[in-house]
């Protein structure tokens, strides 16, 4: 059985290079693709169209649940499941229970913004497509990749060669699921 | 990449000579506004004698602590290396001019503790009786007093005052005239002297703030014990002088000067130092109470006591600013600054700015206020003719300080364009 296309993978050869050919991508509306550089180039996100990520999100709820669970932990040992007096305090009161659900708060939005991160990252990934094209060595040591998938809906492989060579790629390749 | 590299134009590295002349101009309305607010305060004290001198005093040490909390940028700027602030820095360096007229303007209130003693701080007159506040005896029969009279005196109060405006002054004038020569000659040996300054100016300062602090607010109920006090000062004073120097950068911005110069990321870096120091100060106050409250001992809990209910345990209207404080210092600045998009509006962020630096003056008012008490051992209201008397202070005092930054505004360059870390802070990016 022959294996499926995934897509295509085009050498650029500069940091300045792969910026401006991400920028022309980005602005010919593809949505499946991505760029491997051998070390962070400054300012591709913005040249990819790469939005903020929603990993905040997942840290708010975090920071809600912690703080949420801290007062109503403190409520029901306190003041439901074990009324206690102590040091003349009232069974429950926001201010006590503040520094639990503070650091409550701090470590839930710890492991939620974590878990965010792995959630939309997909890390850890043990296969990827490119993994399988020897070009992939030297993506993690000289040269710039940028990998456009098939599944894209506006992908079409003619017109996806030509916008890469347009954009001055070395070398496209075809890639195998 | 290329899209973050500005480039300085020659008009922006000066003010053009138009633009000078509207600044000199409005340093003298800010001169006159200043003097009028002045003259008002003095008609308060004719009016209201005590009720004014307070309210003077919450006004000055508010701008104590924007001035202070300005020259506290400064010093950390230099001491960390900093490189995205050297373009905001040479405004902070303008706007410290204005500490020796702080201490101009402070002289009355020494001279005051002289010849009326116990106007304003009791333990400058060991004759004053307490029972005006409702207390027992004289100060000089009180055992608490007694005990602290070693710091607690006129003489210690008149030589940390001048200790500390003295040393302010010394170090903010060097930390600018460097910066300013640098422009010059561009010679590295300023930047050298500037850390030497600053290494020798950040102990000092934050020993002599809070000494004074102490003495000046703290000492107005000399009963009171807090370890958190200079610390919960230098919390306000940097909230207030962060939002000062967000509506410096947003008011240059729009007036042409920043163009090219100022980008998303710094807005967005004070921005998270504004949210920072939002966290620390509600970290500050909280622990003060907390600390209070758990202990539970009245040399410590009278005052948070004094300032939510009266003797007859009615609840008072320092008790609903003490909650205003909470959700007006704390939570709403918190929730706001936590958004991105927030701190990288010029709408917004000066705004939020504006605001932090009113709560900050009405957290000052709520530390010095409640201790002018009645006969009965009551805080007076919180919605009073004092306000009034707070208003012309602070507009008193700080027409005197904008006076003073126009000024310096006027002379030196936007920017201090010869710094090593000046390329570095025009091409600021993440």
């Amino acid at each position: 059985m022959a294996a499926t296309f995934y897509g295509l993978m085009a050498r650029f050869d500069t940091a300045p290079e792969i910026y401006h050919a991400a920028q022309q991508v980005r602005d010919a509306g593809y949505k499946n693709w991505d760029c491997i550089t051998p070390f962070p180039v400054h300012g591709l996100d913005g040249a990819m169209g790469l939005r903020r990520s929603n990993v905040p999100k997942f840290s708010l709820l975090g920071g809600l649940t912690g703080f949420t669970t801290g007062m109503s932990m403190i409520w029901f040992t306190g003041a439901f499941d074990y009324p206690l007096i102590v040091g003349g305090k009232p069974y429950f009161s926001p201010l006590f229970a503040f520094p639990i659900s503070y650091e409550l708060t701090i470590l839930f939005t710890a492991f939620a913004t974590i878990a965010g991160m792995f959630i939309l990252n997909w890390l850890p990934q043990h296969y990827h497509p490119v993994l399988k094209s020897k070009e992939i060595l030297r993506g993690l040591d000289d040269a710039f990749y940028v990998v456009i998938e098939a599944r894209d809906p506006k992908f079409d492989l003619n017109r996806a060669k030509a916008l890469l060579s347009q954009a001055g790629a070395k070398e496209i390749s075809e890639l195998e699921a | 990449m290329s899209t973050h590299v500005a480039t300085i134009s020659p008009a922006s590295g000066g003010s053009a000579a138009g633009s000078t002349r509207s600044v000199s101009a409005a340093a003298n309305k800010a001169l006159v506004l200043g003097l009028v607010g002045l003259a008002a305060t003095g008609l308060g004290v004719v009016l209201s004698g005590k009720a004014a001198a307070f309210s003077y005093l919450t006004g000055l040490v508010f701008w104590v602590a924007v001035s202070l909390g300005a020259l506290f940028l400064i010093m950390i700027h230099h001491v960390f290396d900093a490189g995205w602030s050297t373009v905001l820095r040479r405004q902070y360096e303008n706007w410290i001019t204005c500490l020796p007229w702080l201490g101009l303007l402070f002289a009355p209130l020494l001279i005051s503790a002289v010849i009326a003693p116990g106007l304003i701080w009791k333990w400058t007159d060991p004759a004053y009786d307490l029972s005006q506040v409702g207390g027992h005896g004289t100060v000089a029969q009180d055992v608490l007093w007694v005990k602290k009279s070693g710091l607690l005196s006129t003489l210690t109060l008149i030589i940390a005052s001048f200790v500390g405006f003295g040393g302010w002054t010394l170090i903010s004038s060097r930390l600018r005239a460097h910066s300013v020569a640098q422009d010059n000659d561009g010679d590295i040996a300023h930047t050298h002297a500037n850390r030497f300054w600053t290494a020798v100016g950040l102990p000092f300062t934050a020993l002599s703030m809070t000494l004074c602090v102490i003495l000046w607010v703290k000492a107005l109920d000399y009963h009171w014990y807090s370890t958190m006090f200079g610390v919960w000062f230098f919390a306000g004073a940097i909230r207030s002088a962060l939002s000062l120097g967000v509506i410096l950068m947003v008011w240059l911005w729009s007036r042409g000067d920043y163009k090219g110069i100022l980008n998303n990321n710094h807005m967005h870096s004070i921005g998270m130092l504004m949210f920072a120091f939002t966290v620390f100060w509600a970290y500050i106050t909280f622990s003060q109470y907390f600390l209070i409250y758990m202990a539970n001992i009245p040399e410590e809990t009278f005052w948070y006591s004094l300032r939510e209910i009266n003797k007859d345990g009615v609840f008072n209207t320092w008790g609903y600013v003490g909650m205003f404080l909470l959700f007006g210092h704390f939570v709403a600045p918190f929730l706001t600054l936590i958004h991105y998009p927030v701190k990288l509006s010029k709408t917004w962020l000066p705004r939020v700015g504006a605001f932090i630096a009113t709560v900050v003056l009405v957290d000052m008012t709520y530390n010095v206020m409640p201790s002018l008490k009645n006969s009965a051992g009551d805080a007076y209201p919180f919605l009073s003719l004092n306000l009034l008397w707070i208003a012309t202070s602070v507009v008193g005092v700080g027409g005197v300080c904008v006076w003073a930054y126009l000024n310096s505004f006027a002379k030196t360059k936007l920017i201090p364009i010869r710094d090593p870390r000046i390329v570095e802070s025009l091409t600021y990016h993440e």
